[in-house]
C-alpha cells in the first residue's frame, strides 16, 4: 500500500495518468504508424478512409519504385556523405575548442569563450544573408561545401564539452605534461578517450542536425544530383498529384531510419549531455 | 637566480599556453568569424543601410530600408504573425513539456518510463520536410484524417489549411507534435536531478500531490524552466520551416512570418538590403528578450540548492 502513494498519488488518479500518458503517447506516434502502413499499401489505397494505422499490404515495391522512378539513392547518399563531414568535423573542432577553454589558461580566454558562447543567442535567420554572400563569395554555390562548412562552429557543442572537461581534475594534464608530452598528446589520448559521453552528444546533435536540415540546402543547392533527402523529399512530395503518395511516404519512412539509429546508441548520452546544460558555469 | 630561472620557465610556459590555446581554439574561432560573428556584424552594421541585389555592388541608402519596413503594411502582418506564434507556441511547449515529464517520472515500470520517452523524443529528431508530408494530409479538408474523426463525434469539418486563423492553429499543433520533446526532455533530467531525500522528506511531513509540486518540484525546477524559455523564444521567433512546409505563409499571408518574409525578400525578390533590415530587426527583438530574460532571472530562478 504504501507504494501506491510513493508519489504522493492514490490509485484512482494514478490510473488515469496512466490512461492519459498512453492516450499521448499514441498521439506522438500515431503519424509514423499511418506512414509506414500506407507505404506499403498499393498507391490508390494511399488515402483510403476510415484510415488504417495499421498494414493491410505489404506492397513492398513501393519502396522499389524510389529507386526506379525517382533519383533517391542520390539523396541518400548525399545525406551521408554531408552528415558524416559534418559530424566528424563539428566534433573535432568543438572539442579543440572545449578542451582549450576547460584546461589551457590563455590571454583573452574568457572573452573569446563569451563571444563564441553568444552565437547560441543568434538567431540563424539573422545571419542567413551574410553567410550566403561568404558562401557565393568562396564560389560554393551548389555544392556540398555549402552545407558542411557554416555548420562546422557548434557554439552549444563547444560548451558542452568545456562543461564536461572542467570536471575532470587538473592533475591528469599536469602529470602527463611534466612527463613530457605535449598538449596535443594530453588531449588526444587522455582527456578525451576521458570525455566520450559529451563527444556522444555533441556528435549526435550534429548529426541528426545535418540528415535533417532544410534550410541550408532550400539556399545553396538547385542541382538534383546534389540534394540531400530533406530537399529530396520536399520536391517529392510535389509528385503528389501522380497518386504516388505511398511511394513518396516510402521515401519518409527511410528518411527515419538514420535518426532512429542514432537516437537507440545515443540516448543515454543524449541524457547526460542535457544535463550538462544545466549546469552553471 | 633560482627564482629567476623559475621566472624564466613560467614566462615560457605561460607563451606556450598562450600559443597551444590559440591553436586549440584556431578551427572553431575561423569557422565562427566568418559563418557567425562576422555574418552578425555585417548584417546588423551594413547590408541593412544597403540597397543590394547580388548583380551590382551594394549601395549605401542610409535607413531607406527601414522606413520601408516601418510603413510596409506587409511588415507589421509578418510580425504580428511571428507574435501570435511566440504566444500560442511558447506557453504550450513550456506547459506540456513540463506535464509530459511530470506524467514520465513517476514511480512506473521502466520499459514504460523508456516507451513513453521514446515516443515523445521521438519526433524531435526526424526530419520536418518528411513528417510535414504526413501532416498535411492529416491535416487536408476533405480526406484528412482529423476531419474524419472529428465528424465521427459529430463535428462538422475544420478548414485547418484553408482559413488563416486555423491554420495557425494548424502550424501551432505541428510544432507541438515536433518540438515538445525537446522542452519535456530537458524536464525529465530537471526532475530526476532532484534528491530523492527532498521528496521523501516532505512526504514524511505529510505533504501532498499539490505541496510536493508547488512548494518543492517547481521551485527546483526553475533553472530549467529558464533555460527551456530562453532557448523555445530564440526558436519561435525564428520559425521558418514549419509554416513554410505547412501552409507556404498561406492562406494570403496569415502564417508569414519575419523569417519567411527574409526568405521571401533575400532569396525570392533578391532584395538583400531590404531583407537584412528584417534580419536586423529580428536580431534586436531577440537580443531584448534575451537581455530582460537574464536580468530577470535573478527574481524567479532558484539556484540556490546544487
Amino acid at each position: 500500500m504504501a507504494a501506491d502513494k510513493k508519489d504522493g498519488l492514490r490509485m484512482a488518479p494514478r490510473i488515469i495518468v496512466e490512461v492519459v500518458m498512453i492516450l499521448v503517447s499514441v498521439f506522438f506516434l500515431i503519424p509514423f504508424l499511418w506512414a509506414i502502413s500506407t507505404s506499403l499499401r498499393l498507391p490508390k489505397d494511399s488515402l483510403n478512409l476510415p484510415p488504417q494505422f495499421l498494414p493491410t499490404s505489404f506492397q513492398i515495391a513501393n519502396y522499389g519504385s524510389l529507386f526506379t522512378l525517382f533519383p533517391f539513392f542520390p539523396f541518400i547518399l548525399n545525406s551521408i556523405v554531408v552528415a558524416v563531414a559534418v559530424t566528424v568535423f563539428q566534433a573535432l573542432f568543438s572539442t579543440m575548442a572545449g578542451y582549450a577553454f576547460a584546461r589551457i589558461d590563455f590571454k583573452g580566454k574568457n572573452l573569446l569563450f563569451i563571444a563564441i558562447l553568444s552565437g547560441i543567442m543568434i538567431p540563424g535567420q539573422s545571419i542567413i544573408i551574410p553567410q550566403f554572400l561568404v558562401v557565393k563569395t568562396f564560389g560554393l554555390m551548389d555544392t556540398h561545401w555549402a552545407i558542411i562548412l557554416p555548420y562546422l562552429i557548434f557554439p552549444l557543442g563547444i560548451f558542452l564539452v568545456r562543461q564536461f572537461m572542467m570536471t575532470i581534475p587538473k592533475s591528469y594534464d599536469e602529470a602527463a605534461l611534466i612527463d613530457g608530452a605535449d598538449r596535443f598528446r594530453v588531449f588526444w589520448s587522455i582527456i578525451l578517450p576521458m570525455s566520450v559521453p559529451s563527444v556522444a552528444v555533441v556528435s549526435v546533435m550534429g548529426f541528426i542536425g545535418s540528415w535533417n536540415n532544410f534550410f541550408g540546402p532550400l539556399i545553396y543547392l538547385n542541382t538534383w544530383e546534389k540534394m540531400t533527402l530533406p530537399m529530396g523529399l520536399k520536391v517529392l512530395s510535389g509528385f503528389n498529384g501522380t497518386g504516388s503518395l505511398s511511394v513518396i511516404l516510402a521515401g519518409v519512412v527511410i528518411s527515419f531510419i538514420p535518426p532512429i539509429l542514432i537516437y537507440a546508441f545515443g540516448q543515454k548520452y543524449l541524457l547526460q549531455g542535457t544535463t550538462l546544460t544545466g549546469l552553471k558555469s | 637566480m633560482g627564482s629567476f630561472v623559475a621566472g624564466n620557465l613560467r614566462k615560457h610556459r605561460h607563451f606556450r599556453d598562450n600559443l597551444t590555446g590559440y591553436l586549440f581554439i584556431l578551427p572553431a574561432l575561423l569557422t565562427f568569424l566568418v559563418f557567425i560573428g562576422g555574418p552578425i556584424v555585417a548584417s546588423v552594421f551594413f547590408l541593412d543601410f544597403c540597397k543590394y541585389n547580388i548583380l551590382t555592388p551594394p549601395v549605401y541608402v542610409g535607413l531607406r530600408n527601414f522606413l520601408k519596413l516601418f510603413s510596409d503594411p506587409m511588415s507589421s502582418t509578418v510580425f504580428l504573425n511571428t507574435f501570435k506564434f511566440v504566444a500560442i507556441l511558447v506557453p504550450l511547449h513550456v506547459v506540456i513539456g513540463l506535464l509530459l515529464a511530470l506524467g514520465v517520472c513517476r514511480k512506473i515500470a521502466s520499459p514504460l518510463k523508456y516507451y513513453y520517452r521514446t515516443a515523445i523524443y521521438f519526433p524531435v529528431v526526424v526530419t520536418v520536410s518528411a513528417v510535414t508530408i504526413i501532416w498535411t494530409y492529416f491535416f487536408n479538408f476533405d480526406f484528412g484524417v482529423i476531419n474524419y474523426f472529428l465528424n465521427l463525434v459529430g463535428i462538422q469539418s475544420v478548414p485547418w489549411l484553408k482559413s488563416g486563423d486555423w491554420a495557425l492553429v494548424a502550424v501551432a499543433i505541428f510544432s507541438v507534435w515536433k518540438g515538445v520533446g525537446s522542452s519535456f526532455i530537458f524536464f525529465v533530467i530537471g526532475l530526476q536531478n532532484i534528491p530523492d531525500s527532498y521528496m521523501e522528506a516532505a512526504k514524511i511531513d505529510g505533504a501532498n500531490w499539490f505541496h510536493l509540486f508547488f512548494k518543492i518540484k517547481l521551485p527546483l525546477l526553475t533553472p530549467t524552466m529558464f533555460l527551456v524559455l530562453t532557448t523555445i523564444l530564440i526558436n519561435c521567433f525564428q520559425i521558418f520551416d514549419e509554416p513554410f512546409l505547412i501552409t507556404n505563409g498561406g492562406p494570403g499571408t496569415s502564417t508569414r512570418t519575419i523569417a519567411l518574409q527574409i526568405y521571401e525578400q533575400a532569396f525570392r525578390s533578391y532584395d538583400m538590403g531590404y531583407a537584412s533590415s528584417f534580419a536586423a530587426v529580428l536580431f534586436a527583438i531577440v537580443l531584448a528578450i534575451t537581455v530582460i530574460q537574464f536580468s530577470f532571472q535573478k527574481k524567479w530562478v532558484n539556484y540556490d540548492y546544487e
